[in-house]
């Protein structure tokens, strides 16, 4: 209590009293606040999944009142570049070349001399080892299932590309062929044995592994080579709350726009393991500046891959709820969900990816996520118009970096990421007026329908209305007569100060989207629906 | 006092709140604060219990126990009680080729069980297994309701059943699907007077016409030859496949030369999965039938049994005993949640005295349903009620229904 009020008073003395600033929109984040040392916090995933299953996590729309719109975004509604995200694909369109580096496929192990094995796990259905190449870089090598060659590994090297576009700070995932003659055991090298206690590393734990993972046709063995991150690990990020060691982190993560709408994109690649274990913050070192930096991890688990296995049929389902699994029970089973009618074609390194039963409206992950929760529908249109940005062309590009082989594979996986991109589009386009790309173009405010660019939705009919708006007190005053694109005029003259168009659908008049402009700059967009 | 003093000073503030000069000193206003509240991360002593009992694998600990030893629970025949014991057990003699366990289990009603085994699992590039167990068990109060179908509900006895077995198997795998064996035992019978004092001990019910054996035992050498085909995705969480296994075992009576037998036992499972594999049918058709020459008697204690929580779920535990038996079962199941299945079943079978009156004729039928909780792709506990014309019957195990024995030996079995 003590404090919150102290946060209060210190807050309270820089209360903001206007809608626009001088330097809005921000594009940047304000420079990050040095952090000298944070603690390596571990979470466990078994809590993560009875915590989120079981308890409200994280702050939640009022029941009674306006929902709590995203933060962590500039006026125009745009998350910042910064430590969690920044303007890529949608905003810069990036080239083919761009696309296929992603993260940076440049730092491929070094084949010119051994991989020294730091550590390995044996266990489980695919184990890995942590090396170093000979230029002493770290990687995280890691295998395909023997049920499933390519699988898991061409996911980890598209998704990672994937996000990467999209915005989303990853490691350079790439995949990579070699012999086990390449690995050399360090002299530290451990493993643990079945009782979980470390042992010094033989060649028979090795040749182990070895044995559990698919060889390639030239007996060689196909690995994701993951480059460590640059910087200390310190811990995996919530999906809600902050961190109370980060003063950069003053957003509640189930608040922030990057992250709500990241739903869309899960629903999208079919990514419903993202919990917070598979993130990672980073103590990143930038000049002088030391702030926490936050990647996604762990995208081996996408695109009908369930990293060990193909994925679970009942993907984009919760583990558990209540509603659901009371009818279940009751129906006797009867009433089957929507998802276990869905076919998947026998594509072993595709595993179990569909489009056709697929709906991003229902589609949820594994089990509830705070942030995904949250969202709101200009949340899942700031998402989707990324995931729209996408053509065809730039997903085979990209998907080329999964190196599959049987080429029915890569068809099959481009095939479902358009049909599902496009269910996506017409499932958020038309919860909003999806308008944007807002710019003034001569004596015109111009924009895009993005639902018309993408074939998704018919053109919505709009009214235009003009507004004089006063920033000190956040009125708006219609301007009279004043309904077209054009700019509106002040006595003949261009109009000085802040004002702004309100674009209303004619079908749905609760859509509409308000575009401030200072000056021939756009610099502020709110959405309503 | 000083939380008053500073909810005055925010009031204060707020009113004479300086308007910041642009929008990135307000954000950078906010870091500011908060760099004045920054404390370390904490995470709460639950999340970190189950974080480092994960990591540190204390299950597997738990498990592999202190120094080999560890807890043994369950295993023990249906009707026993609640099982627990201790196991000692290294799977690292001869560079990991042999496993060692012995074991000692004592349940709620005093059943006890000795096992000592040597496994040899992975020889001949994992192809070949050689099993070696000795065994003791004395159960004192074993259900035994009298010979054939028409055996009386309100004929419950109880008998107690001490043996001791040595078995060797060895057991081929031709193919990665198709595994072929034989095995070669020992097996030393004692029966008493039950234990159970809620019920009549067999002796004082039954003569020996109808439970042959009762009064006088025997040793046997016993040896088997069996195959198995099995397909199943998952021994321990089917959702498809198959299991067919056929076993022919014979039983020669060392010191009374009477009750020399033959036993057949032929299990086919099929499991038809179907809406990705949410929703199952489970079908399984179970016989073990003896044969003796010259018309000689089988041990009622070796005879195949039917009722209880793994064939005629309405009934009772070793609710119908004669020379011959058959069981069909079928199970729908479906998925409730990722965790918990639900499942319809419907069993019929009968016990006979002749091979020859095996048909569908006077069956005995139960029904019910069921709930099976999962974790890891397998069934780890099961509860089923089931109705027949003797009333209900539930049951709580901890395994899945079909959780198929081993063939090749009985002393993992439950007692036949």
């Amino acid at each position: 209590m003590k404090k919150t009020l102290y946060l209060l008073l210190a807050v309270g003395l820089v209360a903001p009293a206007k809608k626009f600033y001088t330097d809005d929109p921000l594009l940047v984040e304000p420079k990050n606040r040095n952090v000298p040392t944070v603690e390596n916090r571990k979470l466990s995933d078994i809590y993560d999944l009875f915590s989120h299953q079981l308890t409200n996590l994280g702050e939640r729309h009022p029941v009674n009142g306006p929902p709590i719109r995203a933060k962590a975004v500039n006026t125009l509604g745009e998350p910042m570049d910064g430590a969690w995200w920044e303007r890529r694909h949608y905003y810069n369109r990036m080239s083919a070349e761009e696309l296929k580096r992603g993260p940076g496929n440049e730092n491929f192990p070094s084949m010119d001399g051994k991989w020294t094995i730091i550590s390995a796990k044996n266990e489980g259905v695919t184990p890995g080892f942590t090396i170093r190449d000979s230029r002493k870089r770290l990687y995280f090598i890691k295998f395909d299932p023997v049920t499933n060659p390519e699988m898991a590994t061409s996911s980890d090297s598209i998704v990672s590309r994937i996000f990467y576009a999209l915005g989303y700070h990853v490691p350079e995932n790439d995949v990579v062929y070699f012999a086990p003659s390449q690995l050399a055991i360090g002299d530290d090298a451990t493993v643990m044995d079945k009782k979980g206690l470390p042992r010094k590393m033989t060649r028979e734990d090795v040749d182990l592994i070895f044995a559990k993972v698919p060889m390639a046709k030239d007996g060689k063995y196909r690995a994701t080579a993951s480059l460590g991150l640059p910087g200390k690990p310190v811990g995996p990020p919530r999906y809600y709350g902050t961190r109370t060691d980060d003063p950069n982190d003053v957003v509640p993560h189930e608040h922030r726009r990057d992250l709500r709408g990241l739903h869309v994109v899960d629903a999208w690649i079919d990514h419903d393991d993202s919990r917070a274990i598979n993130n990672l913050d980073i103590l990143y070192k930038d000049g002088d500046t030391q702030y926490l930096k936050h990647f996604m991890l762990d995208l081996g688990s996408t695109l009908g891959s369930g990293t060990e296995v193909a994925n679970s049929a009942r993907s984009g389902s919760y583990f558990f709820s209540w509603k659901d699994s009371a009818k279940q029970l009751f129906t006797l089973g009867l009433v089957p969900p929507y998802w276990a009618f869905a076919k998947f074609p026998d594509l072993p390194s595709v595993g179990r990816f569909e489009w056709k039963v697929f709906d991003p409206e229902k589609w949820v992950p594994e089990y509830p996520n705070p942030a995904f929760r949250n969202r709101l529908p200009d949340d899942e249109f700031w998402a989707a118009k990324q995931v729209a940005s996408f053509t065809d062309e730039d997903l085979k590009v990209i998907i080329s970096t999964g190196q599959l082989s049987d080429p029915k594979a890569s068809a099959w996986l481009l095939e479902c990421l358009s049909k599902r991109r496009d269910k996506i589009g017409k499932a958020y386009f038309a919860k909003v007026l999806p308008l944007d790309r807002f710019q003034v173009t001569g004596d015109e405010l111009r924009w895009v329908d993005l639902a018309v660019k993408g074939n998704y939705l018919p053109a919505a009919t709009v009214t235009m209305q003009w507004f004089a708006f006063d920033n000190e007190a956040e009125k708006k005053t219609p301007l009279s007569g004043q309904t077209s694109a054009k700019l509106p005029l002040n006595s003949g003259k261009p109009f000085e100060g802040y004002y702004g168009m309100t674009i209303s659908n004619t079908k749905n008049p609760k859509q509409t989207v308000d575009v401030y402009l200072r000056g021939n700059r756009v610099i502020g967009i709110d959405r309503n629906w | 006092m000083q939380l008053f003093l500073l909810s005055f000073l925010v009031f204060l503030a707020s009113l004479f709140a300086q308007t910041p000069e642009s929008r990135t000193a307000e954000i950078e206003a906010a870091k500011d604060a908060k760099a004045k509240t920054l404390q370390p991360e904490k995470v709460s002593k639950a999340e970190n219990f189950l974080r480092r009992f994960k990591d540190e694998k204390q299950l597997e600990k738990f498990q592999g126990g202190v120094n080999g030893f560890r807890p043994k629970i369950g295993n023990m025949v249906t009707g026993g009680g609640f099982a627990g014991g201790i196991e000692y057990g290294r799977d690292d003699f001869m560079d990991g080729e042999l496993t060692a366990r012995a074991s000692a289990q004592i349940s709620t009603r005093l059943f006890q069980k000795y096992q000592v085994e040597a496994l040899f699992p992975k020889l001949a590039k994992d192809r070949l297994a050689i099993d070696l167990i000795a065994s003791h068990r004395n159960f004192g109060g074993l259900n035994f309701y009298g010979q054939g179908p028409d055996s009386r509900r309100t004929g419950r006895s109880n008998y107690r059943l001490e043996d001791t077995s040595f078995d060797g198997i060895v057991g081929l795998a031709p193919t990665k699907l198709w595994k072929v064996g034989s095995s070669l035992g020992y097996l030393m019978t004692n029966v008493g007077p039950g234990t159970d004092r809620r019920f009549i001990s067999s002796d004082r019910q039954y003569s020996e016409a109808i439970a042959p054996g009762i009064t006088q035992q025997t040793n046997f050498l016993r040896y088997s030859v069996f195959t198995q085909l099995d397909y199943r995705d998952s021994p321990t969480g089917t959702k498809s496949g198959g299991n067919y296994v056929f076993q022919h075992s014979w039983y020669q009576d060392q010191e009374l030369s009477r009750f020399d037998f033959r036993r057949m036992d032929i299990d086919l499972e099929q499991h038809i999965p179907f809406l990705n594999r949410t929703r199952r049918i489970m079908l399984r058709a179970k016989g073990t039938f003896t044969e003796t020459d010259n018309n000689k008697p089988v041990p009622f204690y070796l005879q195949p049994i039917l009722g209880g929580s793994d064939d005629l779920r309405g009934y009772r535990f070793f609710r119908f005993t004669d020379r011959n038996a058959v069981v069909y079962n079928a199970e729908y199941r479906w998925e409730i949640f990722s965790g918990m299945d639900g499942a319809l079943f419907f069993d019929a079978g009968k016990v006979m005295p002749r091979r020859s009156q095996l048909n569908f004729s006077n069956l005995e039928t139960s029904a019910g349903f069921g709930l099976r909780f999962n974790a890891l792709n397998a069934t780890f506990l099961r509860l089923d009620v089931g109705f027949s014309q003797e009333g209900f019957q539930i049951w709580f195990k901890f395994n899945d229904f079909l959780n198929s024995r081993r063939f090749g030996t009985n002393t993992l079995q439950p007692a036949y």
